[in-house]
């Protein structure tokens, strides 16, 4: 369903179908990107992104980009773009207010989450509220309070996200430096990035080291440390995590699907299936 | 005069909070006296696990919780498909919320209390393991 939502206090929501590719763009105001089916590629600078219904991606204010979509590939994109007002509201609540806020997130939470321009997996409670959200506008739902109080859960997910996926991995990195910790983590993110948009590429160490601006040897070190996978796992389960939707969700034969998520050989494929989720692949499409 | 309004939420009740300062001899009632099972565990309270239990002849589930003071908690659990939304039109209503929505493991929860000070606990159950 399409339809471009700007509310009285200038958010706005974006939900499109279908896809074209659309020259450079200025990203007005910090915005979540979400694709709840196909896929959508962005090209922010030297990055190539891509984006699936299993991750979002987040874009500050100012960037500039451009999108694309694979033909025939029908592609359903939802957008939230934050007013700077309403985002500068929330964070002043987040930090001085609201103690049931901060709860969830326990003491690493009191420094204030960055919005970092990388991929995050949309899993969880974020991917609830945004379901719920596009539902009650897809019924043509008008109350604005209603959609604010969506939009203000969103903020409180991304930042629990923040939390999960940043403060805490990097309390498991074995460097002195808070500072430092961080930064290795950013740039550990810029490495998911490029599998989670890359995942059906061969993916080699080397290009992956230097899309995060680090050596290999650190990146395998540190990779391992924050995430407790080795990069090649973290790759093969994001691949039968992305086998499990095209088996639910399309009709693709089983050897198709192989391919399309990057691996090469069916029966390794069948074999890393199974041990994972116990489960034959064609048995799972059958329950799905 | 009694006045009715027309219903726009979806909550219905799923579980009845059972507090106890001795767990174990509860749970044998429930168990062993009344024939309720054991079906899970659910956390509704920071830190603190209830039990769920269930018999075959009711739609509603019991949770006991093992607990020392018994005020200040939820007497009814309503579940609700969104919580969020549920959460804004009561309170547009008029309905006082003593905790707005918060997150737990159990999912996205808000508190609010009837005239008399009997508190209702809003409950939309999410999966986190999908």
């Amino acid at each position: 369903m399409d339809y471009s939502k700007v509310l009285r206090n200038n958010n706005k929501i974006v939900s499109r179908t279908g896809g074209q590719g659309l020259g450079v763009q200025h990203n007005s105001d910090l915005s979540l990107r979400f694709v709840l089916s196909g896929n959508e590629r962005y090209d922010i600078g030297r990055r190539h992104l891509s984006i699936y219904p299993d991750s979002f991606l987040i874009l500050n204010r100012g960037t500039k980009y451009s999108t694309e979509t694979d033909a025939g590939d029908p592609v359903q994109s939802f957008v939230i773009n934050f007013d700077q007002q309403f985002l500068q509201d929330f964070k002043e609540c987040w930090t001085f207010g609201d103690e049931k806020l901060l709860d969830k997130g326990g003491d690493a939470i009191s420094v204030q989450p960055e919005f970092s321009e990388t991929i995050y997996p949309f899993a969880g409670d974020i991917r609830y509220n945004v379901f719920h959200l596009k539902q009650h506008l897809d019924e043509g739902m008008q109350d604005e309070m209603l959609i604010n109080e969506y939009l203000h859960h969103t903020l409180i997910n991304y930042f629990n996200i923040y939390n999960d996926e940043v403060y805490k991995k990097a309390e498991k990195l074995d460097f002195l430096n808070q500072g430092t910790k961080i930064e290795i983590i950013r740039r550990l993110n810029l490495a998911k990035e490029y599998m989670y948009s890359n995942y059906n590429q061969n993916i080699n160490l080397e290009d992956l080291a230097e899309h995060a601006c680090l050596s290999v040897n650190h990146l395998l070190r540190t990779f391992k440390q924050a995430f407790g996978l080795t990069p090649h796992q973290f790759l093969i389960q994001l691949r039968l995590k992305r086998s499990l939707m095209l088996l639910k969700d399309t009709r693709y034969p089983v050897n198709e699907v192989v391919s399309m998520v990057g691996f090469e050989c069916p029966s390794s494929f069948i074999r890393l299936f199974r041990t994972h989720y116990n489960i034959t692949p064609l048995k799972y499409r059958q329950s799905a | 005069m009694l006045v009715t309004v027309k219903t726009i939420y979806q909550m219905k009740l799923k579980y009845i909070p059972v507090y106890t300062a001795d767990f174990d001899s509860q749970l044998n009632f429930y168990t062993q006296k009344l024939g309720f099972k054991v079906t899970g565990t659910m956390t509704f309270h920071e830190g603190r696990e209830s039990t769920v239990i269930r018999s075959d002849k009711l739609n509603v589930a019991l949770l006991v919780t093992n607990n020392d003071s018994l005020s200040d908690k939820s007497n009814i659990i309503l579940n609700t498909a969104d919580c969020l939304n549920d959460y804004h039109k009561l309170k547009t209503a008029g309905v006082f919320f003593c905790k707005s929505p918060a997150y737990l493991p159990a999912g996205l929860v808000a508190e609010f209390m009837d005239p008399a000070g009997n508190r209702f606990m809003l409950l939309e159950e999410r999966n986190y393991n999908e």
